[in-house]
This record gives structure tokens, sequence and C-alpha cells, in this order.
């Protein structure tokens, strides 16, 4: 056994960094692009749900919304001051996009990102009153929740301890969504929960990224990636159709 | 944004042959609070070149001190310049403390802790010794310290004090690669195997609470490894890796001829994974990343707007001018570091490198 060994061979047995200083640069910036697309998005995230909040129909409702506001802006921060310990300048960043901006409710965009806006393409729909905002909260909540699991195995380990202290904050977030998703079916808005589902299941599930992405086998050799798009969104449709059928819902396709 | 504090240097003592450790007198003693197992990162002109190393704290938190270990490394411009020139009045510079290898200490907790060091991997493990000794009183901690021999042991002694200070409350297992002791289990390199041995024999893994690892980057695997066999979540594993890997002296970078505009393209050399491409782009109204996207190269970027540093490159022929910089300092702008994503061709020839 030699006393050293590259970086990279560190890196693809298994190998942790837990500091910017032996950080190649390209793993740098496929971390940072890691950080950037989950702060663009959960920024993205919390400024869209900031004006549902007054739209809930009862004080549980509005604290729960109001709460998913705050912790998702939370996240965020806790993220980006990973990214600072790489030189990103977190009062620029966080202002430097306009995140409460959204395209048509009919735009297709497919998985792209816009612009330097690194959000996760299901964060640029509009969301239409309070039911649409606690089914698009329930699907995508519980797509944040797999990302989540594999990301808190990516071998950056401050991010990593990040992304696991985040965790069952964002698990709880859809449990929140679930439970309001329950309260809205008693009260009988079956169809129109149907609609939403229907209108955000491909939406949610293009946040998943490429099946094909060119990327995976780098980003599996740094360890930043454990899993592919496709395993996880296979995860992800299994998990919250299962979730919907118990609900008397149906996920599309 | 990162900024460097002045200090004073007031003691610097030699702990074996090739390390020093050197004693600091903040100038604002509040912008170098730590904690344990965090390191500074300091900055010095070398032949008008700037250097930043990084060394971790060896203090405890109740030591009163702010101190650091420098182990000389082969070539290393910054070691050998601490080790052998470095002298109490010189000052210097360095960045507030950094570093995620720590744990929250707690009075009331009786937590068992396991440490790794391998040679002056010691340093931020010494540091985190000392204050779980000292704000734990119902805490232990069991340390591996592997050595090549006896005489390259930095803070032999020191350990020594702080097991007849805290009696029963450190254990510390020297691990020699040769020599000095007769027995095979404390002989030879920590990897897996050895681990493994130490784990059944000697340490109770199922009974630790928090394992930190410091040292080259095979030991940190194999420790690791062992410590998941024996059910430790990565939760539990706090690692820090510096030593082996810090360069020595970087090459002062190539001095570009006076760039001469001749037409408005530019002639544009871009390295990216290893891969090499020519393309012409214009000099306006496309950044040089937006040309290197264009020309179907995977360049990174994420927000474009100068502020996150995903789109760092380093311009290694000809001249850009670079639009916004939020993410870059001064030094490694001189050192021909751009954002790709605000850089436009001045020259008419440009060879820019993602990878360095």
């Amino acid at each position: 056994m030699a006393d050293t060994m590259s970086i990279a061979d560190y890196l693809a047995r298994g190998g942790v960094l837990s500091n910017p200083e032996n950080v190649p640069p390209r793993y740098r910036a496929e971390l940072m692009r890691l950080m950037a697309t989950f702060v663009d998005s959960e920024m993205a995230g919390s400024a869209g749900f900031a004006d549902i909040i007054n739209e809930a129909p009862g004080i549980a409702e509005r604290i729960a919304a109001a709460r998913i506001v705050l912790e998702k802006a939370d996240h965020a921060g806790r993220v980006l001051a990973v990214m600072a310990e790489f030189g990103a300048d977190t009062a620029k960043y966080a202002t430097h996009q306009p995140w409460t901006a959204r395209l048509a409710r009919d735009a297709d965009i497919g998985p792209t990102r816009s612009g330097g806006d690194m959000r996760l393409s299901v964060f640029h729909y509009p969301l239409e009153g309070w039911l649409d905002a606690v089914v698009m909260n329930v699907l995508m909540g519980r797509a944040v929740t797999v990302q989540l699991a594999e990301f808190s195995r990516v071998s950056y380990q401050p991010l990593a301890e990040a992304f696991r202290a985040i965790l069952p904050v964002e698990t709880r977030h859809a449990e929140l969504g679930e439970e309001g998703l329950r309260k809205l079916l008693e009260d009988g808005a079956l169809e129109a929960a149907q609609a939403s589902v229907d209108y955000w299941w491909p939406r949610v599930a293009a946040s998943f990224g490429a099946a094909d992405s060119t990327r995976l086998d780098q980003q599996r050799d740094f360890g930043l990636r454990h899993r592919s798009n496709a395993e996880l969104l296979a995860d992800w449709r299994a998990d919250t159709a299962a979730l919907l059928a118990e609900m008397g819902l149906r996920a599309p396709g | 944004m990162a900024r460097f504090h002045p200090l004073t240097v007031t003691d610097v003592q030699k702990t074996i042959r090739d390390a020093v450790v050197v004693t600091l007198e903040p100038d604002d003693p509040a912008a170098f609070a730590f904690l344990p197992g965090q390191y500074l990162t300091f900055r010095h002109d070398f032949d008008g070149e700037e250097l930043r190393r990084s060394y971790s704290i060896c203090a405890g938190l109740d030591d009163g001190l702010l101190q650091v270990g420098i182990k000389r490394v082969e070539g290393g411009a910054f070691s050998t310049w601490a080790n052998e020139a470095l002298q109490p009045g010189d000052r210097l510079e360095a960045m507030a403390p950094m570093g995620n290898f720590h744990t929250a200490l707690a009075p009331d907790a009786a937590r068992h802790y396991l440490g790794f060091a391998g040679g002056s991997g010691i340093t931020p493990v010494l540091s985190i010794v000392r204050s779980v000794l000292a704000r734990e009183p119902k805490s232990r901690f069991t340390l591996v310290y592997a050595n090549r021999a006896v005489n390259t042991i930095m803070f032999r002694e020191e350990l020594e004090d702080l097991k007849n200070s805290y009696l029963g409350r450190l254990n510390v297992i020297h691990i020699l690669e040769a020599g000095g002791e007769e027995i095979d289990l404390f002989t030879g390199r920590v990897d897996a195997a050895k681990c493994a041995q130490l784990f059944r024999l000697w340490i109770d893994v199922e009974g630790a609470d928090m394992a930190f690892i410091c040292g080259p980057e095979p030991m940190m695997l194999g420790i690791a490894q062992a410590l998941r066999e024996h059910g430790m979540s990565d939760a539990q594993i706090k690692f820090e890796l510096f030593a082996s890997a810090q360069p020595g002296r970087l090459k002062r970078r190539a001095v570009s001829a006076a760039a001469q505009s001749q037409g408005n393209t530019c002639a544009a050399t871009i390295t990216l994974d290893g891969a090499v491409q020519n393309f012409t782009m214009p000099k306006d109204g496309q950044s040089v990343l937006e040309a290197a996207i264009a020309a179907d190269m995977d360049a990174p970027f994420a927000c474009k707007a100068g502020v996150c540093s995903t789109c760092r490159a380093r311009v290694l022929e000809g001249e850009v001018e670079m639009i916004a910089n939020h993410a870059l300092e001064d030094y490694e702008v001189e050192r021909g570091y751009v954002l790709t994503c605000q850089c436009y061709p001045l020259s008419d020839r440009l060879v820019v490198d993602y990878d360095q």
C-alpha cells in the first residue's frame, strides 16, 4: 500500500473530502452545480409558496404553509453557507435571481433550465390556488425526499451533513402536504385534486433529470452520485403512485 | 468574503526534526475564535508570488492559545519557510478559522470518541482531544496514532501529559511502521486489516459514539471501511484530508506577450476534462463560457452572474476582459483565474483551461 494516492482514486474508492483545499477543479464544478441547483430550487420553492400562505383555508394550514416557506429558505441558507467556503458571494447570491418569477401554466420546458437560474424546471411553473399548491407539495415533497436520500451520501462531507440535517425537515413538509390533501379530499375535492395531479406528475418527474445523463459516470467516480436518475425516478413513481392510490387518486401513465 | 487578519508569531517550537508548533497572537482575537479541529489559511509572499497554505490548530479550546502545527513537506515552500526561517516577532496573515472537522461538545455528555491520526494528521485531532477532555468530564477518547518511527511522533510528550492529567480517560495506541513495539498488533500500517484486529482485541467500536480520521488517503479509506463494517454510520465518521495532497511551490504563470488585436474574432483553445478543442469565437457578444458550450463542450456553470464561481477556469495565453467578478479573489485573478461566464476575449488568441 502506497502512502498516498491521487484524489481521483481516493474518491472512486469511496473517499470523502472535507474542505475546499483538496477539491479538484472538475469535482468543484460538479459540486457547485449540485449546490446551486438545490439552493435555487429551495429559494424558488419558498418564494412560490409564500403567496399561497394567504390562500390557506384555516389557521393550521396557514401555519403549515408559513413553516414550509421559512424552512425552505433556511435550507437554501445552509447549503449556500457551504458554497461560501468555495468563494460564492452569499449576499449577492440570495438576490441574484427573481425567485418569484414563473412561466405560463401551459409552458412546456421539459427538464431545461432557464439562463443562469439553476432551479429545477418544476419550480418555473405557477401554483394555482391552495389545492394546486398542496398537490404540488405532495408530489414534489416525495421527490425531494428521494433526491435528498441520494444526496445525503455525497462525498463532500460538509454538504452531506447539511443534507442529512435537511432531509427530516423536508420529509415533514411532504407529510404536511399529505395531511392537507387528505383534508381537501374529505371535503370532496377529488376531481380538482386529480386534475392537479395530472398537471404536476410529468413536471415533477422531469425534475429527476435526463434518464441518459452523460455526467452520471463522472459524478459516480467523484462520489457525488451513487444511483442514476432513472433509478431515483422509478422509486418516486412507485412510492408516490401507491400513496395516491391509497387516497383514491390515480397516477397518470 | 474571505478576509485576512494580521497575527504576530510569539513562539516557534520544534516538536520533531521537521515540524514546528507556532504560537500566534492575533491583533483581533475575536476574529480567531475557533472550534476544535478547524484550520487556519495563511498567505505569504514568496518572490512576488503569493502562496496560501492551511494548517490545523492544535491547541484546545481552553488552552488560551492559538497554535498551529506545521510539518515540513518535501519541496513545500511555505512549510519549509515556517520550519527554517519563522521567528517570534514575525507578522503573518491568516483567514478566520474554517473547517468542519468537529462535533458539538456538551458538558453533560458521556461519550466515547475514537481518533485516528497518521503523522501530522495528529494536529486537528489533538485539538479535539484536548477540548473533549477539558469540556466533557464524563467522556473518554481512544486515539490510534500511526507514525513511521518513534522519532517522527509529533506531540508525543504532550499526549503523555494529557494521559497523566486525565487519568483513565485518554488511551493512546501508537502504531509504528518500523521498529519500536515488539508486538505485531502495534507494528505496520494502519489499514482495514489492522483496524479489524484492533477492533477485535483492543477497541470497542460498537460502544463508540463518533470517530475522527485525519491522515493520508489510503489510511482514511481503510479505517472508514473498517468502522462501517463495525456498524458506524457515515454521520458518525468525520474526515479531514490535507497533508499529503497539498502541492509544492506553484509554477509561475508564463507572462503572455502583449496581446495585439487584429480582427474581431479570436482563435480559442479550451481544455476541459483533459480534452482540447480549438474554435473561432467572436470577441464580443459571446462569453468564453457561452462559446465553449456552443462548441458542444460540457463546460461547468451555474449562476452565469459572476457570483457562484462554478465556471472558473485559468487563462494560460491571451487576454480577456472580465465584466463582473463577485467570487474570485485578487490572488486568483493574478494567477490568471477567471469566471468564464463573465469573460470576453481581447486578444486574437486565447488558451483557457478548466482543469486547473
